[in-house]
């Protein structure tokens, strides 16, 4: 579905983001694309959605160049940003005046998703908080039925029901031909919906596995003491959470934030492990 | 569904699946919930759930009528019995021997204990 | 799909852009609307009430009025049509809708060229009719008509001073001025893509700035050009040499809109957010 190759980015001339950045997103998956603040999360979101435009390399999204913005692959991608506008108007005449552009737009999916989020199809968007207005965009996204998804921390903002709503719609949300992508610091909210992770660290992909791969590959448990196996560790109540390679085909289950800190701390630890 | 931290989410699901074939909610040729349903209902990703079903099938609690959807296999409460004892002797009972032996607590006591929690729980 | 144009496509984002700007827009043709009566009113409600003589005089404030206000219009709608893209949240939704950059781009070409003059002139002329038509109920009379004698004493000639004002004015029409609109608003335009705050001042100071330097050079190399030379002119003012100027003017104009409007295009294709 997206292949990036060789990828270089930066915001300023002499100031690269990624650095010959390498990737390829197929359908079916949940993508959790993680990362420290600053670390270009949203701005590949941006390429991918064709935002912004890459110094090189090539940045392909089902057979489309995105950056040449063609109605044909725009049909194509829900994109949800994190700060977004909403026009004051009425529900019903948003849609009404966007709905049409995208040809398989289903009303009644629109409806439907509205009603989970519990908001009323007559309200004004002016009268709506940020919640309700990010519940409003992604509804609508969803409801393009748009091959791509890609939505940059759509947990902020919602409040603790509404997570869990949220939860339920993306995981009925996934089909067979459908790419999510989805950016998030809160990995709390979103880590038994992401399949594969993403992280970005130093200008690159620091590590791109799914979540079965890396469970194969490491073990996530909480140890009394700390000894050579461990490659990274954080104290805890009773011992340490540890991550260590999993030598003994143990089912352990992935500490999102665990990883990320150790993937931070102990890069060259990790790499060899993956490759 | 609450998960616990240290399990990974395929295995707690097969659990919970489990736990509803033991409980007599799911019976022998009865559809079990879609990969999606079941999806949205844990709030999980719909491929966790699917290996979730690959395991129970390997397992035969679950089997899979093309084009239908997963039902419960006919001697689905034997395997998951035999299941989940392997899965209790392999994982559960290290932790609860650990603790006997750093405890020193004495096996009468232990059965006393057992036939009373017997008792009390099964047969009111 | 046609990645390029499409006419129902385009009818779609014409009613999107409707319902997104229709009611600024709307309101900002009331306020002309006000300003344009408010005008009329204040300058020709004495003759309307019959509390003053009338002259032809009075009615000479429509040209500058039609002039600066529409000027001022037009400019403005222009001016704002871009704006939003300077911000990142709009210019997401905006640049995420399925129609093609060529297609957006004529959407603004749409609102701000043909249907922010078109609207202007309507109310202008609407305004003008009902006061004009209401001066002349009131002034049918003898006050507002010469009559010229003959040497017997009897009536000539009756000129009707309101008819003469809505006579055609002369005989040469210049119809290069028909694209002033279009080189104006392409300006102005371009302003609200080029600049992300301030884009009326800032347009109107380059447009300044340009026309400034623009005019100092070609003063200058006139200077250099002609100066101590006699000027051979032997077909008067109303020779071929009077159109040749004519045609290059309307010619350059046009070159110049065409040339802001495919700078529009270009940004608006290279916009990132």
């Amino acid at each position: 579905m997206i292949k990036i190759n060789n990828l270089n980015f930066g915001y300023r001339k002499n100031q690269l983001l990624f650095k010959n950045m390498s990737m390829q997103l197929s359908t079916g998956h949940i993508y959790g694309l993680l990362g420290k603040n600053g670390a270009g999360k949203s701005t590949l979101l941006k390429n991918i959605a064709g935002l912004v435009y890459a110094d090189s390399g090539s940045m392909d999204v089902m057979g489309y160049d995105p950056s040449k913005r063609q109605p044909a692959l725009l049909t194509e991608i829900c994109f949800i940003p994190e700060e977004f506008y909403l026009p004051s108007i009425k529900i019903d005449a948003f849609v009404k005046a966007n709905a049409a552009f995208y040809p398989n737009f289903d009303h009644p999916y629109f409806t439907a998703l509205l009603a989970e989020f519990d908001i009323p199809v007559t309200q004004k968007l002016i009268d709506m908080s940020y919640g309700q207005k990010k519940k409003v965009i992604i509804a609508f996204g969803l409801a393009t039925q748009a091959k791509l998804v890609i939505m940059d921390e759509p947990t902020n903002g919602l409040d603790i029901p509404s997570k869990a709503q949220f939860r339920k719609i993306m995981a009925s949300a996934l089909t067979e031909d459908r790419c999510i992508i989805i950016s998030t610091h809160q990995v709390r909210d979103l880590d038994n919906l992401i399949d594969t992770v993403i992280m970005l660290d130093e200008n690159s992909v620091a590590l791109k596995a799914s979540v079965e791969e890396i469970t194969n590959r490491l073990c996530f448990k909480r140890v009394k003491e700390l000894d050579d196996k461990v490659i990274y560790a954080e104290p805890s109540l009773a011992g340490y959470n540890a991550v260590m390679q999993n030598f003994h085909q143990e089912d352990s289950k992935l500490d999102l934030e665990l990883l990320f800190n150790a993937v931070l701390a102990e890069k060259n630890k990790l790499k060899p492990i993956f490759n | 569904m609450e998960f616990r931290d240290n399990k990974a989410i395929y295995l707690q699901i097969a659990e919970y699946v489990c736990e509803h074939i033991l409980l007599g909610k799911w019976n022998t040729d009865e559809k079990v919930p879609s990969v999606r349903e079941m999806a949205v209902e844990l709030e999980v990703n719909p491929n966790t759930v699917m290996r979730t079903y690959e395991l129970l099938q390997n397992k035969n609690i679950i089997n899979n009528k093309r084009g239908i959807g997963f039902f419960v296999a006919d001697d689905a409460i034997a395997n998951v019995k035999s299941y989940r004892k392997t899965q209790f002797m392999d994982d559960e009972l290290p932790v609860v021997f650990r603790n006997v032996y750093l405890l020193n607590i004495g096996f009468d006591e232990l059965e006393s204990r057992y036939n009373t929690f017997v008792k009390e729980t099964f047969n009111p | 799909m046609n990645n390029t144009f499409n006419i129902q496509r385009f009818g779609l984002l014409l009613k999107r852009q409707w319902l997104e700007f229709g009611k600024i827009y709307l309101i900002t043709l009331a306020v002309a609307l006000g300003v344009i009566v408010t005008f009329y009113s204040f300058s020709l409600w004495g003759y309307i009430a019959e509390t003053k003589p009338f002259y032809e005089r009075a009615l000479n404030f429509r040209e500058p009025l039609f002039l600066i206000f529409g000027f001022l219009f037009i400019t403005v709608i222009a001016s704002n049509y871009f704006a939003h893209l300077g911000q990142k949240p709009k210019a997401i939704i905006d640049l995420m809708i399925p129609a093609s950059t060529f297609e957006k781009f004529l959407t603004g070409i749409f609102f701000t060229a043909i249907l922010s003059t078109v609207s202007f002139i309507f109310i202008f002329y609407v305004t003008d009719l009902a006061f004009l038509a209401k001066l002349r109920s009131v002034y049918h009379s003898s006050s507002t008509r010469t009559s010229y004698t003959d040497a017997q004493g009897a009536v000539a000639i009756v000129v009707d001073n309101l008819a003469y004002f809505f006579s055609k004015n002369g005989p040469h029409v210049y119809k290069g001025l028909y694209i002033i609109p279009f080189f104006v608003t392409s300006i102005f335009l371009l302003g609200s893509i080029y600049f992300n705050k301030f884009h009326y001042i800032k347009t109107t100071i380059s447009a300044m700035v340009f026309s400034g330097i623009w005019t100092a050079i070609i003063f200058k190399s006139g200077k250099l050009l002609f100066d101590n030379r006699t000027l051979i002119n032997r077909m008067g003012n109303n020779g071929p040499a009077k159109d040749n100027v004519e045609l290059c003017l309307a010619l350059l104009l046009v070159l110049l809109t065409l040339i802001f409007w495919s700078i529009t295009y270009v940004r608006l294709k290279e916009k990132q957010v």
